[in-house]
């Protein structure tokens, strides 16, 4: 128990302070690698939950996919955060003050709090977790209890597909692409011109 | 039937008002007359069916209008006597001027505009009469003031059209001020304002008394004055008085329909309507007599040295008007509906004529740029003549007479049978009235069509006959002038006396009101008895009539002091011997004259049938019939005595009438500039309401109401707005910044709330 | 166990399908086919309107009581889908005229019907969220659409942050309520919350949060900010479809909300949506008095209509519920009119959105300008146009429920609002006319417009019609949590219950009495 607890408090702790860094450091690139880090701490945390799926999809997808596409877009566009950030920043005393209302107001509500209520009224059982495996447990609630914001997640995956295309994609002019098809029935007199060049001109 | 009647000139208006420009002028004319007429046509068959039949008085409801609480009120419809003879004068004379009016208006622009605006009269002012309850009355009063507005500035190119017809809004608003509050008083006392309600209650609140400022003021009194005070500004009664000769800058088809023969008169009509309220307030009665009598002599005098044909003729109207408002103070309501009625069509006659002449002369008013013109417009001269006459009260007693013998001297025989000081009092002021009246007719006729031509060459030259369309209406109202009275002279204020038939239907109403309590005997028995009476005199020899009239003298002292019955009782029997010749004579007539007239109602009973409320020992029409025979002859000889001297001052001697002017030089400056009434009121009220107008505008309204009100307001809104638009910065970091906060305010509340 | 029942949810699956396969089409056939898309995305939309009327109304959960199904959603559906139809309408010549003719444009706004229609029949905290953000997705990039315009691709930019925070404050507030409640579903949140009661102030949090979120939806003030640039901004036909329909979806979404899980707490959202509703008529009527552009004045008016459509939740009664789905009917019809207006200002091609641009508009085209006219009247609320009696029915809840000071606030901003409806009809009428308006203005803007004035002319004709279904809509929702909603309040619950229950149903009398009359 011991281990576990050092462990979360390692977890937590890099993780907070990781979050952090990724607001206050002035490089971009370094904000996304601590993010990436972030991740890697809150998918150890999902470990020490026991919920080894949700932590090994949270580094595949976020770590893997996500934080890396950041990565390669802040590299590229080459944006200089500090001066965008100049304007927010006025803010951040204010921002502040309304955050640790917020925070003290919050911390007095989390006292009123208890787990009874969640256990209670917990849909799923936790007895039946040690025998199926996780992944599973996910995989038969996804499509049964909750087939219909799975379905909406997907529309939503899809709607967003389209609306990058209809935002992003433009059809330019002048754009040589291989088309297959087109080239393969491509027949000779098509592709070729024979052009009788009478010597000695320089033509 | 009442719906079309009422609400054919309101279709008219709608039709002309809203597409006069897609039917055109000749459209509109045809529609608005047309409408008219056909409504005139309809309330004549209600007149028969409901004034000389027995059809019952009925109230046709359309809608609720206003139910807020015990406060009710309805759009109705009241059809009773009262209500089918105005509604009858209303439409004849407005048939005959929207007519009249095609030829009057036929180099105007705005024909359209004029038509639908007289149609919009016709309808409020049916409205008014038709009323059921008193907010509807004060409807189609406001709505009359609207349309004579519109109407008086109508020539709105013509600034002093502008200012008259502003003079007439403003000063019927002092006396509609009175009317609302006359209406909210009758509602403090009755709880409601419909006439049915509040005339059967009326006696049980004969001695209900007001505190007010800490005086204990008798509620119907007051109730009654107010209201008069309405009567007093629409009908240009003695004080508010002076938009009425302003008033003739309106075209002069305006001035027949709105300012002689309907609209003036509604002030009339409201005391009568509310005569059951006024039986109550003796006080009001007394006021009203007053006023009146001095009305009319007062109106007369200014009438005497005015130049302007309209003017002389509008004075001429206050002075009549002036007649009818001491009849009603005397109690005899008939009376006044009856002179009412005559001069509806004498005065619309009179004004049309001179319209006539008007547009004969080229748009020429004043009488001292005409003359000599009688033979170059016959038809109009003879129906000025007629005018006049009836005006008058020129008649051949127990004969024949126009319609102004018979109804004002049935008014001055009232007042005199009234036999109180103010009754007296409006007996001679009448009298002196008369005179002028008279005096004036005639002078209006001699300057304007004998003696030698003053107008121009070119003037002279142009004066022509005025087209059939225009002669056509003056030959119905000639009619009426000169038989309206001889015709309804039974009906509206017949004796009781008339047969043994009618003596029959009177037994039962007497029988009755012998042993009523409250005594409500309607006046109608006893101003027939005084009507039949007054024929019998006419037809019979002057001795009968004398020993008649003396014993109904005689009664009448008594009535005074002792109660109704008895008189009632005393009159019967004795004027029973007379009735048999008198009905002869009067079958004789009836038959040779009209079919209809066999129908008409004998007697007042059977004409008014309880519209009209007198009470027990006030009924002076009665008592007309039986004064002394001079009270009776006086009218017509002071008629006759005016008419006469007009000739004189006008005709044999030309110069009289300067000489004169000359001897009475201070007398003539006060009445040629109508008592300084415009001069007095200019320098006490307009000034000095100018005056705390322009303080309250500058100080009051502008710098602290404006400020505060509509302009700080609305500058306010407009830098709140400014305010919000600069929150909307456009940076998304303040958006969100907002949103944030909102969340934790709310958030904060509730842990507020919580903790 | 799991109830595989798909009956109930067949229109949103027909038009989920549908959109894919138009989205095919359109693939195949490039932009050219755009037209044929947008007419078969309409006749997708009667189709499904078709099968609401199919499917049985009566409550209904299935999907692991994830999806409901009852009178109330199904006529918010039928009022969705009736927007969805006009404002595809009204969009078709525009992506022409405007040559932002792209394909995708119906498929993303069939989408975004699929997510409102699951919106209102969230039964669930999960399927509420999920359904909001399928319909949001598809809203920011409807926004963006024209996408070589700055403003537009700022607009979509804008309601893209904004709208992720109002995300993130609904998810946050939804851990709030599972963690306090032990549940997102609304059933056993509404039985766990009636058992605690305000005592739960977790619960309360939570829900203030996901108010808060979903006030954003609606852009009831202070969350309104994106909706006068988001409206600019967009495309207008985009802009016509912002203020038709997701409104009514998130109002619809709202309700269930506080009618359902959230019916216990009445006595602390009431105060919410209170706030929500004097703040949105305060700036709705102020704001809007100094724009000059038409679309920025219409989001200003919207954000007011927002707040009068509140009053009636506050109310807190069936006649409040009913009036305020008759509002939002009304409002629906009264804007789509209004923008197929707006659509048609055109000249010499160019779109012009300025009010000057109205200028002596009766003398150009008075057709659309009389058809401006009444909408503008009916708009300020001017009887006997149907914008009054939305107004009146509102108003009329909230004196119902003893909310006297919040009826005359509602009338006070109605006069100041009037100012700037009132000026158009005074631009369009007294100002001196500016250029002539291109006269081709197609079929379908027509017919809605045509449709729009003649709903608000005649709803004074028969307005049982409308007044009796969205009463029973609105028993749907408030009659089974009745009971609980009262619980809270008063003391003693059992003689609570029994002794409300008849003055919801008295509240609903007197609207229809008021209509009988």
């Amino acid at each position: 128990m011991i281990i576990q607890a050092l462990a979360f408090y390692l977890f937590a702790g890099i993780l907070s302070l990781s979050a952090l860094a990724v607001i206050t450091a002035r490089n971009p690139v370094h904000s996304v690698l601590f993010l990436i880090l972030a991740f890697f701490n809150a998918s150890g945390l999902f470990l020490l939950l026991g919920a080894e799926f949700i932590a090994m999809i949270l580094v595949i997808v976020y770590v893997g996919a996500v934080a890396v596409l950041f990565l390669f877009v802040v590299m590229m566009l080459d944006i200089n955060f500090s001066d965008l950030r100049k304007g927010a920043m006025q803010y951040v005393p204010v921002g502040l003050l309304i955050g640790l209302i917020l925070l003290i107001e919050l911390a007095v509500i989390y006292q009123t709090w208890s787990l009874d209520a969640i256990t209670a009224a917990a849909s799923i059982s936790m007895a039946n977790m040690g025998e199926t495996t996780n992944t599973e447990l996910i995989g038969a609630n996804l499509y049964t209890n909750y087939v219909l914001p799975f379905q909406i997640a997907g529309l939503i995956l899809f709607v967003a597909m389209i609306g990058a295309i209809v935002l992003t994609h433009r059809s330019r002019p002048g754009v040589k692409r291989q088309k297959v098809a087109q080239q393969y029935a491509r027949q000779r007199d098509e592709a070729m011109e024979i052009v009788k060049v009478t010597p000695r001109t320089g033509a | 039937m009442e719906l079309l009647a009422v609400f054919l000139p309101l279709f008219a208006f709608i039709v002309a008002g809203l597409f006069g420009k897609q039917i055109g002028d000749i459209g509109c004319q045809i529609v608005t007359s047309a409408s008219v007429i056909i409504a005139a046509v309809f309330s004549v068959i209600l007149f028969f069916e409901v004034g000389l039949g027995d059809y019952e008085a009925y109230s046709t409801i359309l809608t609720r209008w206003i139910d807020s609480g015990t406060f009710q009120v309805n759009w109705a419809l009241r059809v009773d006597t009262l209500s089918v003879v105005m509604m009858c004068v209303i439409n004849i004379v407005s048939s005959c001027v929207h007519i009249y009016s095609i030829g009057y208006m036929s180099h105007d622009a705005a024909k359209g505009r004029f038509m639908a605006y007289l149609s919009l009269f016709t309808f409020a002012m049916l409205m008014l009469v038709t009323a059921d309850n008193l907010l509807q009355l004060f409807f189609g009063w406001e709505g009359v003031g609207l349309a004579s507005y519109l109407l008086i500035g109508f020539w709105n190119h013509k600034p002093s059209a502008n200012a008259a017809a502003q003079k007439a809004f403003v000063v019927n608003r002092v006396g509609d001020f009175g009317l609302a509050l006359g209406i909210m008083a009758v509602f403090v006392i009755f709880g409601s304002l419909d006439f049915d309600v509040i005339f059967s209650q009326v006696s049980d609140f004969a001695d209900y008394k007001f505190v007010f400022l800490g005086y204990e003021l008798h509620a119907l009194t007051v109730a009654s004055l107010l209201l008069f005070m309405g009567a007093v500004g629409k009908s240009a009664q003695l004080g508010l008085h002076t938009w009425l000769p302003d008033a003739m800058e309106g075209p002069t088809p305006v001035s027949a329909l709105i300012h002689a023969a309907t609209m003036v008169t509604a002030g009339v009509f409201l005391v009568a309507r509310m005569s059951p309220l006024f039986e109550f307030a003796p006080v009001a009665l007394i006021v009203v007599t007053v006023f009146g009598a001095t009305t009319a002599f007062v109106a007369a005098t200014i009438g005497l040295t005015q130049f302007d044909i309209k003017r002389v003729i509008a004075y001429s109207t206050m002075s009549q008007l002036g007649y009818m408002f001491f009849a009603l103070g005397v109690s005899a309501y008939g009376a006044a509906m009856f002179h009412l009625m005559t001069h509806a069509f004498f005065k619309a006659l009179l004004f049309l004529g001179a319209g006539s002449v008007i547009h004969a002369m080229s748009d020429e008013q004043d009488m001292r740029n005409m003359g000599g013109i009688a033979k170059k417009i016959p038809a109009t001269y003879t129906m000025m003549w007629i005018g006049s006459l009836a005006l008058a009260g020129v008649g051949i007693p127990g004969i024949f007479g126009f319609a102004g013998f018979y109804s004002k001297d049935m008014v001055l025989e009232a007042a005199w049978a009234d036999a109180s000081w103010f009754g007296h009092y409006a007996y001679w002021m009448g009298i002196a009235a008369a005179v002028m009246t008279a005096f004036y007719s005639g002078r209006l006729i001699f300057m304007t069509f004998h003696g030698k031509p003053r107008a121009s060459k070119q003037v002279m030259s142009h004066i022509h006959e005025s087209p059939a369309v225009m002669l056509a209406p003056l030959y119905v109202l000639a009619f009426g002038a000169i038989f309206a009275g001889f015709l309804f002279y039974n009906s509206f204020v017949g004796s009781a006396h008339h047969g043994e038939h009618d003596a029959h239907h009177i037994a039962k109403p007497l029988a009755s009101g012998d042993h009523h309590d409250t005594a409500m005997i309607e006046s109608t028995t006893k101003r027939n008895a005084k009507e039949e009476i007054k024929k019998a005199a006419g037809t019979i020899k002057a001795g009968i009539e004398t020993q008649v009239s003396n014993v109904e003298e005689k009664m009448i002292g008594h009535a005074e002091s002792i109660a109704e019955d008895h008189s009632n009782g005393d009159l019967n029997p004795r004027a029973k011997s007379d009735n048999d010749q008198i009905d002869a004579a009067h079958t004789d007539k009836h038959t040779n004259d009209h079919d209809d007239k066999a129908h008409f109602a004998a007697t007042k009973e059977d004409f008014w049938k309880n519209t009209i409320f007198i009470r027990a020992g006030n009924d002076t029409v009665d008592a007309a019939h039986g004064v002394d025979l001079w009270v009776k002859l006086l009218p017509l000889i002071a008629g006759l005595f005016g008419l006469g001297l007009s000739y004189i001052f006008y005709i044999v001697a030309p110069g009289l009438p300067e000489k004169c002017v000359k001897a009475f030089k201070y007398p003539h400056q006060l009445l040629f500039n109508k008592w300084y009434f415009d001069e007095l009121y200019d320098a006490l009220i307009v000034k000095n309401a100018l005056r705390l107008g322009r303080v309250f505008a500058v100080a009051g309204d502008k710098n602290i109401i404006d400020r505060l009100g509509p302009d700080g307001t609305a500058l306010a809104s407009l830098k709140t707005g400014t305010i919000f638009g600069k929150i909307q910065s456009g940076f998304i970091y303040h958006y969100a910044f907002i949103m944030i906060i909102s969340v934790i305010g709310l958030v904060t509340w509730f842990f507020m709330k919580a903790w | 166990m799991l109830d595989f029942n798909l009956i109930p949810i067949l229109p949103e699956i027909f038009l989920a399908f549908t959109a894919m396969g138009l989205l095919i089409v359109g693939v195949s056939g490039g932009n050219k086919s755009t037209d044929i898309i947008c007419w078969a995305a309409v006749l997708s939309c009667l189709m499904a309107i078709f099968l609401l009327f199919g499917i049985s109304w009566q409550r209904t959960t299935v999907l692991n009581d994830m999806f409901i199904i009852d009178q109330f959603g199904g006529f918010m559906k039928l009022i969705i889908l009736l927007g969805m139809i006009a404002s595809i309408a009204l969009s078709v010549k525009y992506l022409y005229q405007e040559q932002m003719i792209r394909f995708e444009y119906p498929v993303l706004m069939l989408m975004a019907c699929v997510g409102m229609m699951l919106m209102v029949s969230a039964h669930n905290l999960l399927g509420l969220y999920m359904a909001l953000e399928l319909q949001s997705l598809s809203l920011y990039v409807l926004a963006a659409f024209r996408r070589n315009s700055y403003k537009s691709a700022e607009a979509g930019t804008k309601y893209f942050v904004l709208g992720a925070l109002s995300s993130g404050l609904i998810l946050f507030g939804i851990s709030l309520v599972y963690g306090f409640t032990g549940s997102i579903n609304f059933s056993v949140i509404q039985t766990s919350l009636s058992n605690e009661g305000a005592a739960n102030i977790g619960a309360i949090i939570g829900m203030v949060f996901l108010l808060s979120g979903l006030a954003f939806k609606i852009s009831a003030v202070p969350f309104h900010m994106w909706t006068p640039d988001v409206y600019q901004g967009a495309p207008t036909s985009v802009t016509a479809f912002f203020a038709i329909v997701p409104k009514v979806a998130a109002f619809a979404l709202i309700i269930r909300l506080l009618y359902e899980p959230f019916a216990p707490l009445m006595e602390q959202w009431s105060q919410i949506i209170l706030f929500l509703s004097v703040a949105s008529m305060t700036v709705g009527a102020f704001a809007a008095l100094v724009q000059d552009n038409l679309k920025r004045l219409l989001a200003y008016s919207s954000i007011g209509n927002m707040g009068y459509a509140l009053i009636g939740i506050v109310a807190g009664n069936e006649a409040g519920v009913s009036a305020v789905i008759i509002y939002l009917f009304i409002y629906m019809f009264m804007t789509a009119g209004t923008f197929g207006v707006i659509l048609c200002l055109r000249r010499g091609g160019i779109a012009s959105e300025k009010i000057s641009d109205l200028g002596g508009l009766s003398l150009t085209n008075p057709a659309l300008a009389y058809a401006m006219a009444i909408l503008m009247f009916s708009m300020s609320g001017l009887p006997p146009l149907a914008g009054f009696f939305g107004k009146l029915f509102v108003f009329q809840a909230a004196i119902d429920g003893e909310l006297y000071a919040l009826a005359i606030y509602g009338v006070i901003t109605t006069v100041i609002a009037a100012y700037y409806y009132l000026r158009i009809i005074k631009v369009m009428f007294f100002d001196d006319p500016v250029d002539t308006l291109d006269k081709d203005i197609p079929f379908a803007r027509r017919a809605v417009i045509f449709v729009s004035v003649i709903f608000v002319l005649g709803f004074i004709i028969k307005p049982n019609l409308l007044v009796s279904s969205s009463q029973s809509a609105a028993s749907a929702i408030t009659a089974p949590q009745g009971l609980a909603v009262k619980k809270t309040i008063k003391e003693p619950p059992q003689a609570a219950a029994a002794g409300d229950r008849p003055s919801s149903t008295e509240a609903a009398a007197t609207v229809t009495g008021a209509q009988d009359k």
